[in-house]
């Protein structure tokens, strides 16, 4: 049962979020360094190779790799708690200007494929549930099975090869064209990112909300609404469909860092300047101050989104909020 | 007297896996305004799907086999669900078994039955629904209205929340109340109240009502009339004083002596042998014919008409026949 001080309580959250931050913070430094790789080729490029034992020993001083990891550790701890996340190896600027010039495409490809996702999987499961057992539901429930089981970098490839190489249509890849930026622009290019975005999380939510639907239908306070003279479509949005959604949004709260690992792959294949290509560049180039920065914000967030899940979990459905009203008393 | 619900030759079956479930057979009977008809029977006899059938709130896999059903002289039997809609809370009404699980545990209770309110009259303006619903709420005996109106039914003890059931289920003046079960989840010093306050709304309310209970001492308490059902079928019916001061079939003299009130000091409680027949495929003959110690051979080759004993009491059982032996030690010679 929740606690009743709020203070306590949003307290507790707060320090449970800074704990998981710190733990997680600690573990991505320890293993990005364990993994291999030469940090300073993301820094020095191809000079790097050609460099002596006595160059490379100065350049790792310069960049303060040459302490011990967790003498670093500190150093770097230091420093992001005062906000600054050291620089960017590969773009040699800080490594928080370098998020901040592509964060905002990713939260535009994210959070309209967030909101696709949310709302048509509400949709689809509630014509699923509606027309349940007949054509409609068989034909929506196979399709989505199967489009949901294609690997995203896989459906990206063929929708690339299909609306770009053959039919011209649409761009490949890139955020917008090089020169000329209009919304219309930047909307033709999130085409196919979002496609399979969508696409490939879509069913899950739809198949979900579809089942769950069904459970409430099925229950017995449909029939007491039923009785009293209430058309189906009334029962199905008031009733079943107000009986899950605290479920649903307490699961699509836990499913943003889901759908945002999907844009990671989606933008790396469509070659979309987000967080996903940047994070795979500098997972691959050991870039690892912007490693430890994108580590920190996608971990933050999946933290974040699982501690807001529970708070609207434990709002929304009153019979969790049970401790905050006392019993009426039985009169008779 | 007018008769407000004929039901003529109703059948209802259930397609299942295992084959066709024939849980409703060949019943009639009929309801006059006022009246509280009751219908008695074992678990699974078929009394919960035959109130649900003439609502026509049966599961997808259920259907209406053959039968008319007359609500007020109009043959409902063919209605679509839409047409259902408009009768459902005004013609008729229901009452569940469990009302924790008939509310809508994220709707406030006031909620509720101000939806129920609205069903019929949309145009309500949102005082006169509320108004309303605080009547509704007083005529059911819910003391503290305006307070409770916000409350969630999980904040309501198991008595309040039947009582706001029946609220629900009065909302919109129903002439008959279906009332399946309505005292089986409550305790037992909650279940004289919501017997009496059921008589008591039903009585002011001029509505006629049918209870639904295998509970005999909720029959004698609240009925008028009482009709005995078995594996599907009504065996007997008549007045209360006819079923239990007279009662003809053998199975209500075994439901009958199976009472508590009936068992002697230091006797084990008479139970009635054997289980109730299944309805896939169901005995030829009279179903009870195997668990009847007083069958006859026929019992086994046709199932029995009903017999006529006076103008209010009837009963399925060739042991009324004039063929058949009379039987000492039956019910009212024990």
């Amino acid at each position: 049962m929740r606690q009743k001080n709020p203070f306590l309580y949003y307290g507790g959250k707060v320090l449970s979020f800074a704990v998981s931050l710190f733990l997680l913070s600690l573990a991505a430094f320890y293993v990005a360094r364990l993994a291999p790789g030469d940090p300073l080729v993301s820094y020095y490029g191809d000079r790097a190779e050609k460099m002596t034992v006595q160059e490379r020993e100065q350049a790792e001083a310069r960049l303060g790799l040459d302490r011990p990891v967790h003498v670093q550790y500190i150093r770097w701890l230091e420093g992001a708690v005062r906000g600054d996340f050291g620089i960017s190896y590969k773009y040699r600027t800080e490594a928080l200007s370098v998020i901040a010039a592509r964060l905002p495409n990713t939260l535009i490809l994210g959070g309209i494929g967030f909101l696709l996702i949310f709302t048509g999987a509400l949709a689809l499961g509630a014509i699923c549930a509606w027309n349940e057992g007949n054509l409609l539901d068989r034909f929506i429930c196979k399709a989505g099975t199967v489009v949901s089981c294609i690997p995203e970098f896989w459906m990206s490839l063929v929708l690339i090869l299909i609306f770009s190489v053959h039919l011209r249509w649409l761009p490949s890849s890139g955020a917008y064209t090089i020169g000329g930026g209009g919304i219309a622009n930047r909307a033709v290019h999130l085409v196919l990112p979002l496609t399979v975005t969508v696409a490939g999380h879509l069913w899950y939510y739809a198949y979900m909300i579809r089942n769950r639907l069904l459970e409430e239908i099925r229950a017995d306070y449909v029939l007491l609404a039923r009785a009293k003279g209430l058309g189906r479509r009334k029962v199905l949005f008031r009733h079943c469909l107000r009986s899950v959604l605290p479920t649903y949004l307490s699961l699509m709260a836990i499913s943003v860092p889901h759908i945002l690992g999907g844009t990671y792959i989606v933008e790396t294949v469509f070659s979309y300047p987000g967080i996903g290509t940047l994070s795979y560049e500098s997972a691959r180039y050991q870039d690892y101050n912007l490693l430890m920065l994108l580590c920190i914000l996608s971990g933050g967030l999946v933290i974040l989104c699982n501690i807001l899940a529970q708070i609207v979990s434990e709002r929304i459905d009153p019979r969790m909020r049970s401790g905050e009203t006392p019993e009426v008393t039985d009169h008779g | 007297m007018s008769v407000l619900l004929e039901i003529k030759n109703l059948s209802v079956s259930f397609r299942t896996a295992q084959g066709e479930v024939e849980a409703v057979r060949d019943v009639s009977f009929s309801l006059s305004p006022g009246e509280v008809l009751a219908i008695v029977g074992e678990s699974g006899c078929g009394k919960s799907v035959l109130c649900r059938s003439i609502m026509k709130l049966l599961p997808g896999n259920g259907w209406i086999r053959g039968g008319t059903i007359l609500a007020d002289g109009t043959d409902i039997t063919h209605y679509t669900q839409r047409d259902m809609e408009r009768l459902r809370g005004r013609l008729f009404s229901m009452v569940f078994q469990d009302p924790l699980t008939a509310l809508n545990p994220t709707i406030t209770i006031g909620a509720q039955i101000a939806e129920a309110v609205r069903v019929h009259q949309p145009k309500a303006k949102k005082a006169a629904v509320r108004r309303r619903v605080l009547e509704l709420m007083d005529l059911v005996g819910i003391p503290g209205g305006e307070e409770r109106y916000g409350r969630y039914p999980h904040e309501f003890s198991g008595g309040m929340r039947q009582r706001s059931v029946m609220a629900i289920a009065l909302a919109s003046g129903p002439r008959i109340l279906f009332a399946d079960e309505p005292t089986t989840a409550l305790d037992v010093t909650i279940q004289a109240q919501i017997l009496d306050l059921l008589r008591d709304v039903q009585a002011r309310l001029g509505a006629a009502a049918i209870l639904v209970t295998h509970d005999l001492g909720v029959v004698a308490r609240a009925a008028d009339r009482v009709a005995v059902m078995y594996a599907g079928k009504i065996v007997e019916y008549g007045t209360v004083e006819d079923i239990f001061y007279d009662p003809r079939h053998p199975y209500t003299w075994g439901l009958l002596r199976s009472l508590p009130a009936w068992a002697e000091d230091g006797q084990p409680l008479y139970t009635i042998p054997g289980m109730p027949p299944s309805l896939i495929d169901p005995p030829k003959g009279d179903a009870f014919a195997c668990r009847n110690e007083y069958a006859l051979a026929i019992d086994y080759q046709e199932a029995p008409p009903m017999f006529r004993i006076s103008d209010t009491h009837y009963a399925a059982t060739w042991l009324l026949d004039a063929r058949a032996p009379k039987i000492q030690g039956g019910w009212s010679h024990a």
